[in-house]
């Protein structure tokens, strides 16, 4: 039996669910550990130069996924995290001494044990939630838009666990909110309200069917998917999962979130028209996670690429206009 | 008749981290989990109830508690028959919160819908920091049913959900009095216009089905 092993506890902390499927994660990481391995060595031959600078090789090396070891650097290259804190007028540090605001400080430390209590470096006696509180109140401290918005903790917690790094965490999160992401933490969440109206009009024309099996039953799509879009799918998908997607999101911008959307939706048609009431469907929404389509991040991301078809940015820009909240 | 289920939507409401998602686990699950994660996506479940032979279906809405989610407020409690508005009998601010939400789902949702408001953590009584008195005032005056709870140690949880379920039930009931009396107007109005025509317009179907494969 593939069960014995895996630990219970996955690589980033997490313990595994009750109903984790080891036998297909058995039968994924057999071929998963070889592309790892791969991915390293390819890695470790990449040049400086296409190492520092976006560029097609780079690309290409980022969506067949960033080995552990190289994430934090290419992150804070990718995204221009690097970038926005090298012009930055105050370091990390500086932003730090800011924290002063009472009802902010109460604000994320009641989030603290709500963020991860089942990951074991989230556990009371280690430095991580210490850790998670000085970014998101030195990242409230500074933009006075989002403050702080539940969501940014999954958000911030994950990056912590991948990087093992507070400073590239800061950074990274800053770059998200400030840069990469709409407007989805602010006060009218207008951002959020406008993608899920592009997400209804791109299901529409991409699958018409499981489009008005939806709206027969009723549900908005901030049911199912407002996770999606405010956590980036952590708290969502598997965490390997959730990094690969991450790592697309940092080079390519925030139209990989309707990539990954779509294609969820599409992979998981069958259930979804087999719900015949919004609690089945709500179900069959959240059932995504544990599915072997899922579960092999390799293929997945192989998959966002291909099943929705072409998905320029300019596409998207002009389904944002379109859907602007007033 | 007797074959009839109703069918209620309940919206769980209430400033973060003052227990609805612990209410709604404790009434479904029977379970307590002291590390409940931060709730960022509205969730729903469904409770099937027999009511003195009357067959209820709640469906509820356990909703985020952060002002920023209330932008997505409006899509969750939308067509609600019920609405239940938690605060935190240890957290102070909690329940100018609730006094808040009662005056948007009035507005929004009128008067027809059943509000039962709870104050959660009675297990912390010695840290009670809302004054009983004041808010069952405040409950009377506007017409909601007021609860105290500890989801923690099950007391008093179902009571919630009972009173609720049998004040929508009422309020059910008046509904369809109420709308019965205003098609037998109708039809009296639609004998008169109709003097002349051949066909009569279709008589106006009651507006809730109630039926549902459970």
């Amino acid at each position: 039996m593939a069960q014995t092993n895996f630990s219970k506890i996955d690589e980033y902390g997490f313990q595994r669910s009750k109903n984790f499927n080891y036998e297909v994660y058995g039968d994924f990481m057999s071929q998963y550990y070889r592309v790892l391995a791969r991915r390293t060595k390819r890695w470790e031959e990449l040049k400086d130069s296409e190492k520092h600078k976006k560029n097609n090789t780079l690309k290409r090396f980022v969506r067949k996924g960033i080995p552990i070891s190289h994430r934090t650097n290419a992150w804070m290259i990718i995204s221009g995290a690097q970038l926005l804190r090298e012009e930055s007028m105050l370091t990390y540090n500086d932003f730090k001494q800011q924290i002063n605001n009472q009802t902010i400080i109460d604000m994320i430390q009641i989030d603290l044990p709500r963020t991860f209590p089942d990951n074991i470096y989230f556990s009371n006696e280690s430095l991580l939630p210490s850790q998670l509180f000085n970014i998101l109140a030195a990242f409230a401290h500074q933009n006075n838009d989002v403050s702080y918005c539940q969501g940014l903790n999954y958000i911030a917690g994950l990056l912590l666990l991948a990087t093992k790094d507070e400073e590239a965490t800061f950074w990274l999160l800053k770059v998200l909110v400030e840069k990469i992401l709409p407007q989805y933490y602010i006060k009218t969440m207008s951002g959020l309200l406008t993608d899920l109206d592009v997400l209804d009009e791109l299901i529409k024309i991409q699958d018409p069917v499981v489009y008005k099996h939806i709206k027969d039953i009723g549900m908005p799509w901030a049911v199912a998917t407002t996770k999606w879009f405010v956590c980036i799918y952590a708290e969502v998908l598997p965490t390997e999962t959730v990094l690969r997607i991450w790592d697309c999101l940092f080079y390519e911008g925030s139209k990989i979130l309707f990539r990954v959307a779509i294609t969820l939706i599409k992979l998981h048609r069958e259930q979804i028209l087999e719900a015949r009431d919004l609690g089945e469907l709500v179900v069959s929404f959240k059932g995504m996670a544990e599915s072997p389509n899922v579960i092999n991040c390799h293929k997945f991301i192989t998959d966002i690429f291909k099943i929705p078809g072409s998905f320029s940015k300019k596409t998207l820009d002009k389904l944002r206009s379109k859907h602007q909240q007033q | 008749m007797a074959n009839n289920v109703h069918n209620f939507k309940v919206v769980l409401v209430g400033e973060g981290c003052v227990g609805k998602s612990s209410l709604i686990l404790q009434y479904i699950e029977n379970t307590f989990n002291s590390s409940h994660i931060t709730t960022v996506q509205a969730s729903f479940l469904t409770k099937k109830l027999n009511i003195d032979g009357q067959r209820v279906s709640l469906a509820i809405w356990d909703t985020a508690g952060q002002e920023q989610f209330h932008a997505l407020g409006p899509l969750y409690y939308r067509n609600s028959n019920g609405a239940v508005l938690v605060y935190d009998i240890t957290n102070e601010s909690s329940f100018p919160k609730v006094k808040v939400w009662v005056k948007e789902l009035r507005k929004m949702l009128g008067n027809d819908v059943c509000l039962v408001i709870v104050g959660n953590k009675t297990d912390l009584e010695k840290e009670r920091h809302v004054n009983l008195q004041e808010a069952e005032q405040y409950s009377e005056a506007v017409g909601a049913i007021h609860f105290q709870t500890s989801a923690k140690l099950n007391e008093g949880v179902e009571d919630v959900f009972l009173a609720l379920t049998n004040k929508m039930l009422e309020q059910a009931a008046k509904q369809r009095s109420r709308s019965e009396t205003l098609e037998r107007q109708g039809s009296q109005r639609r004998n008169v216009i109709i003097v002349d025509d051949e066909e009569t317009a279709a008589p106006p179907t009651s507006s809730k089905q109630c039926c549902s494969h459970s």
